[in-house]
């Protein structure tokens, strides 16, 4: 029998959560993120205010999506770029293969595109024997390792410089003696420049396209996007159809809201914005502009009143380096395009409530994601929700419902409850007496197995209840 | 589709067959209608960022922050003076200067020790060592410079690993938000097709979250700001 998601989810959590050296690169990395963060969030004057703006923003271009898309299609092709919608993976996938097939593409060059991995676009490209260069840092170490990204904004968190050295030995030259984090960005670097000045088509994502000026604005660190869309003869923008934002103005604030959430950074790096083909009279810049405006499921979330502020996610990633979560299972155990909380909310949505309903308990429902999200997405509550339809649409496990229809009929009898309680407080007090606690007859192994074991109660709530009564 | 519905967006239609469906998604899920919550208070009220007394002053310190050399100077003489400076400790080899006369008149006394491509002869090559450009603004609040596709073209700002930017302290805007309605009002989009707010140097820290500068863009950033004429 093959393992569900569900089952593979908490095998993963298991090894992850057990392993040490995993833990200390987590760890190493969240205090360093944790302290950028609070640093850049002290420089803006008032957090709340900003994070409101930006929910405003959001929920303005969410809430009238089809005129601002319409709008930012007929800037960029007045400007001579193409723009195309697809329903679904597929027919993104099809139309970046068919344009790479079309202008004789051999490589391919990309910037940082979670979409593009949402809809698995390299595989596509490389399945027609084009050669796709991830051109981001952590992209490319991940993409060395045959994996999908750790996180959604420093893919390759999950490693250290060591491992790093190691693969980059492996894969890109023996002769590499340094595993200093400058030497290898320097190695990576010679050989991305070779890809970047020999593709025919560059790959990009975009953090957010502007309808107002039909504008599309990619925020990156390293430069890598830059090249991406200033040198290769073709490019492509690969983005989801809740990534457009009214005004050029709303960029004054989403910017540095990204940046510090993100990052902790004041600003990115580079926040580019690229307007459509180069034009007459221009140096340089692609011929062929396209822009891939991809739904996959993203339009089914806003007839759903309670979870269309999910579309207002900006990726910043701030609640995956906030969850307790995340941070003891790591990114690669959801086994999801969008890991962590945003992840857990959207992932349902997207590929199915049945397959993924787990997502929606790997939560402490402490908040933590909701206090951090820039946007101000409420995710611990939306995760209530989506248990609350699993639930209801009937995904739910068998014994699960047997389970529930048995503690809900304790619970509306109070003699069956309290006799219930009385039976388990006596059997795990035998078991633990056996010294069994933890082991596959104990009710309670899902804690105990790794745990000392959970301390009983001498007597009930409701006898201490009675006690305490009759004392006052 | 009100008006807009023209030839041009018929021809948009049949190479995009899911373009309708996809709009007519939209429209469905928006019809159902999400309470609005209840705003704590009027967000115009709220000043989100410290507003900027001394753009200068700020800049200045951004300019440290983000990794980023900024000499101040105080006539067209002793840009020239700086920028030669910064050219004779780079390696040999050809530099990419914008077309642009300010330029050319700044380099002038230095233009024969090396070779120069200008941007009308075409983009940057692979291997030039720097690139000279002007830039449209200066934005204090994040020490950022705005270039647009005239400031030498789009690969003018990142190819080489050496960026120096020639601007005045006229060019001086306090923040993103005064910048960003620049670019509105002065048409930057109608006769641009590319624009960037930079603020550094190209970096990393994909490995272990430690700050590499010099990633695949510029290591070094240098804005010669002039204050006189």
């Amino acid at each position: 029998m093959t393992q569900t998601a569900a089952q593979r989810f908490l095998e993963d959590a298991a090894v992850k959560s057990a392993d040490l050296v995993h833990r200390e690169i987590i760890r190493r990395g969240m205090d360093s993120y944790d302290a950028a963060h609070l640093k850049g969030r002290a420089r803006i004057k008032d957090w709340e205010a900003a994070r409101e703006k930006c929910q405003e923003i959001k929920r303005e271009a969410i809430n009238h999506l089809d005129r601002y898309l319409v709008q930012f299609e007929e800037k960029v092709v007045a400007r001579g770029g193409h723009v195309y919608w697809a329903a679904n993976a597929e027919e993104a996938c099809t139309y970046v293969k068919d344009l790479a097939l079309r202008f004789g593409v051999r490589t391919v060059v990309k910037s940082k595109s979670m979409v593009t991995e949402e809809i698995h676009l390299s595989p596509a490209l490389e399945k027609e024997g084009i050669k796709v260069w991830e051109t981001d840092l952590g992209e490319f170490i991940v993409q060395l390792r045959n994996e999908g990204p750790y996180h959604i904004v420093t893919p390759a968190m999950h490693l250290n410089r060591g491992q790093i050295a190691t693969l980059f030995r492996e894969k890109l030259d023996p002769a590499i003696a340094s595993d200093d984090p400058a030497d290898l960005m320097a190695v990576a670097r010679r050989k991305l420049r070779e890809a970047f000045f020999a593709a025919e088509m560059g790959i990009s994502g975009a953090n957010f396209l502007v309808a107002d000026a039909g504008v599309v604005a990619i925020s990156t660190n390293e430069g890598n996007g830059r090249l991406c869309t200033s040198v290769p003869p073709i490019h492509v923008v690969v983005t989801g159809i809740e990534k457009v934002i009214p005004r050029l103005d709303d960029l004054a604030v989403l910017w540095p809201v990204l940046a510090t959430s993100g990052t902790g950074q004041g600003i990115t790096t580079y926040s580019t914005m690229i307007a459509g083909p180069r034009q007459p009279g221009e140096v340089d810049g692609a011929k062929e502009f396209h822009v891939v405006l991809v739904d996959n499921g993203r339009s089914r979330l806003l007839a759903d009143a309670e979870q269309r502020e999910v579309l207002h996610c900006i990726r910043c990633g701030a609640c995956l380096n906030i969850c307790p979560v995340f941070r003891h299972v790591g990114g690669h155990t959801y086994g999801t395009t969008y890991p962590g909380p945003i992840g857990s909310v959207l992932t349902p949505h997207l590929n199915g409530i049945k397959e993924f309903k787990h997502l929606s308990y790997a939560s402490s429902l402490c908040g933590a994601c909701s206090s951090v999200c820039p946007v101000k997405i409420d995710l611990h509550h939306h995760l209530l929700e989506n248990r609350r339809n699993a639930a209801e649409a009937g995904v739910t496990k068998s014994s699960e419902r047997m389970i529930f229809r048995m503690w809900r009929a304790a619970m509306v009898r109070p003699r069956v409850y309290a006799f219930g309680g009385w039976s388990m407080r006596k059997a795990l007090r035998m078991l633990y007496a056996l010294g069994l606690a933890g082991t596959v007859v104990d009710p309670m192994r899902v804690w105990n197995r790794y745990r000392a074991p959970v301390p009983l109660p001498l007597q009930s709530f409701r006898a201490r209840w009675r006690k305490d009564r009759a004392g006052n | 589709m009100p008006e807009t519905d023209n030839a041009q967006t018929k021809q948009m239609q049949t190479g995009n067959p899911s373009r309708e469906r996809i709009l007519e998604r939209i429209r469905t899920g928006l019809r159902v209608v999400v309470p609005e919550q209840p705003r704590t208070q009027a967000n115009s009220e709220r000043v989100i960022f410290e507003p900027i007394t001394n753009p200068l002053d700020r800049f200045q310190q951004e300019c440290v922050a983000n990794l980023m050399e900024c000499v101040l100077t105080s006539d067209f003489a002793a840009s020239a003076q700086h920028l030669a400076e910064v050219l004779e400790s780079l390696p040999a080899g050809e530099i990419f200067v914008q077309d642009d006369p300010a330029l050319r008149r700044l380099l002038e006394p230095f233009a024969p020790a090396r070779a120069i491509r200008w941007s009308n002869q075409g983009a940057p090559g692979e291997a030039s060592q720097a690139t000279v450009t002007l830039a449209e603004s200066l934005i204090a609040q994040t020490g950022s410079i705005l270039v647009s596709a005239a400031c030498g073209g789009r690969g003018a700002s990142v190819i080489a690993p050496c960026h120096i930017v020639y601007a005045t302290t006229a060019q001086l805007v306090p923040d993103l938000a005064t910048a960003m309605s620049g670019i509105s009002q002065q048409g930057t989009f109608d006769r641009n097709s590319f624009a960037c707010v930079i603020s550094g140097s190209s970096r990393t820290a994909d490995i272990e979250k430690i700050l590499v500068q010099g990633a695949h863009g510029p290591r070094r950033l240098v804005v010669i700001l002039q204050s006189g004429a």
